[in-house]
């Protein structure tokens, strides 16, 4: 399996989807960072674009935002500035425009408030597991990593849980609008420009956008103000209140990110007890707790890329990045740095420090829900070590075809309980 | 010129820090348990939460917008010497400074 045993060439194609069907290409990630850490790429989908590899570089360039820009766009495609105005969130403003959004909804995602969550989601961890241990074979991304966000995501907007598959094939469909598993509109291999001004350039944004609307009428009718979505809907510290396509991008962006990278780490943590011996005797011991899930999402790095954008020209390792340059953040290698991390390639459930990036930290930009993301993380590996003996390979694990999100989408497991 | 941080079980750890490097990053280099820092200094997050021991409040100056809203979201109890310590930069009036890392 490539995560453990990477077989690209070291010369991979990093602006390609198809290259990381296999995993990520970590051979060519460790070449880069020894031989090349500011590395171009040409792109025949657009304009081309630098790599930054190693751990310590994201974490100097990440906090400079008036060197290298979020408010150009995130993934690798280039936007036109009517396409970036149209489908932006806060995700793509730099401070303190940034700061403004992102103070509204900090409470609901806070440590504290994340940690009431605890005996919630311990319930749906239970009743997931119930579900699909009793099959004995099985998909466990399917049957367990997506569930767990899913269900939870429904606790964080108040929703129907009778929505959620729907809510969660739509944010699949936009985030994952490179895979042919999950939209009919392939990024790269799409004819139109008719979606250009959606979110993820997907029609599956229009969609989530009709649904917000009428979830928010209808909180309205009841007096219903819980929720992160009402909060973003209040003034700023400055007074600014954010617009009708901003909603309709935040929304989006809460159905979409707050699901599938949660949905990955798990994966990626199911697949990691299957393969290397002893992790689930670990989580029994009880000495991990505090260790594991950051161990588990470094792991995993379900985020692969974010790219900023150089607002002058800079220069580094010898080269020099010009102004209105594309420059890429490979969190996914920056997690396997030999500098950074001993034994990069093993997974320490205990390993302390973890200074992962796996959550984009380093920079304002650091993941709103990486406490939620934590506790779902470290409650599901407890409750599941606490009820299987083994876990097993019971077919080929599969990763999604996306070079911007990293993750096994079908993982088919055998179990044997206690 | 020196820092140190008070840890929840009593044992303190000291480092030198130079001039106009925060201390959060000071705390990062010196290993500080408690202190993480995860935004880079950057109010987007308040793991670098620390409580500023009463004689040296005044002279770390005062919170901005920012930093207040973070302080009231902090993943650690808020006292009445709360500061981000990513916001605080070593200065000549800030030699000897003692922080106290909340009990997580």
């Amino acid at each position: 399996m490539s995560i453990w045993h990477p077989d690209d060439d070291g010369h991979a194609d990093l602006s390609s989807h198809d290259t990381f069907t296999a995993g990520p290409p970590h051979n060519t990630f460790a070449r880069l960072r020894r031989d090349d850490p500011l590395h171009w790429s040409d792109w025949s989908g657009g304009k081309g674009f630098w790599s930054v590899t190693r751990h310590a570089d994201i974490l100097d360039l990440n906090r400079q935002t008036d060197l290298l820009s979020s408010a150009r766009g995130i993934r690798m495609e280039d936007q036109t500035y009517e396409e970036y105005l149209a489908r932006r969130t806060f995700q793509e403003t730099d401070p303190p425009e940034h700061s403004q959004t992102r103070i509204k909804v900090a409470k609901a995602f806070s440590k504290p408030v994340i940690a009431g969550f605890e005996g919630v989601i311990r319930d749906l961890c239970r009743e997931i597991l119930d579900d699909a241990l009793a099959k004995g074979r099985f998909d466990a991304t399917k049957d367990i990593a997506r569930q767990l966000p899913m269900r939870m995501l429904g606790r964080i907007i108040g929703t129907p849980d009778a929505d959620l598959p729907w809510l969660v094939e739509k944010g699949d469909a936009l985030i994952a609008n490179t895979d042919p598993d999950f939209t009919d509109h392939v990024l790269d291999r799409m004819k139109t420009d008719e979606y250009r001004l959606m979110p993820f350039n997907s029609p599956a944004g229009a969609e989530l956008y009709d649904y917000a609307k009428r979830l928010m009428a209808d909180k309205a009718a009841r007096g219903d103000t819980d929720g992160v979505l009402h909060l973003i809907l209040q003034p700023g510290p400055d007074g600014s209140v954010i617009s009708e396509t901003e909603f309709r991008n935040f929304f989006c962006l809460l159905v979409a990110a707050g699901n599938d990278t949660t949905r990955y780490s798990i994966a990626a943590g199911i697949h990691a007890l299957m393969h290397q011996p002893g992790l689930l005797d670990d989580i029994r011991s009880g000495a991990v707790d505090e260790t594991m899930a950051d161990e588990i999402i470094r792991w995993a790095t379900p985020t692969l890329y974010f790219r900023r954008t150089a607002t002058r020209d800079f220069d580094m390792h010898g080269k020099t990045v010009r102004a209105g340059d594309k420059v890429l953040y490979w969190f996914a290698s920056a997690n396997r740095d030999e500098a950074a991390f001993d034994a990069p390639f093993r997974v320490n459930l205990g390993r302390t420090p973890n200074r992962h990036l796996s959550f984009g930290q380093g920079g304002p930009h650091v993941c709103l829900g990486m406490w939620l993301a934590r506790l779902e993380v470290r409650v599901l590996f407890k409750e599941l070590a606490a009820r299987v003996q083994s876990i097993e390979p019971a077919g080929d694990a599969q990763f999604l075809r996306s070079n911007f999100i990293g993750g096994i989408k079908t993982l088919p497991v055998s179990v044997t309980l206690q | 010129m020196k820092a140190t941080w008070i840890l929840p079980d009593g044992r303190e750890i000291a480092a030198e820090v130079p001039a106009g490097r925060n201390l959060m990053e000071a705390a990062l280099a010196a290993n500080v348990p408690g202190v993480v820092g995860e935004c880079g200094g950057s109010l987007s997050c308040a793991t670098c939460h620390v409580h500023v021991a009463e004689d040296w409040f005044a002279a770390t100056g005062t919170a901005g917008d920012f930093e207040e809203a973070m302080l009231d979201v902090s993943d650690t109890p808020r006292a009445d010497t709360s500061r981000l310590s990513c916001q605080i930069v070593m200065a000549p009036g800030l030699d000897g400074i003692v922080l106290r890392v909340p009990q997580a």
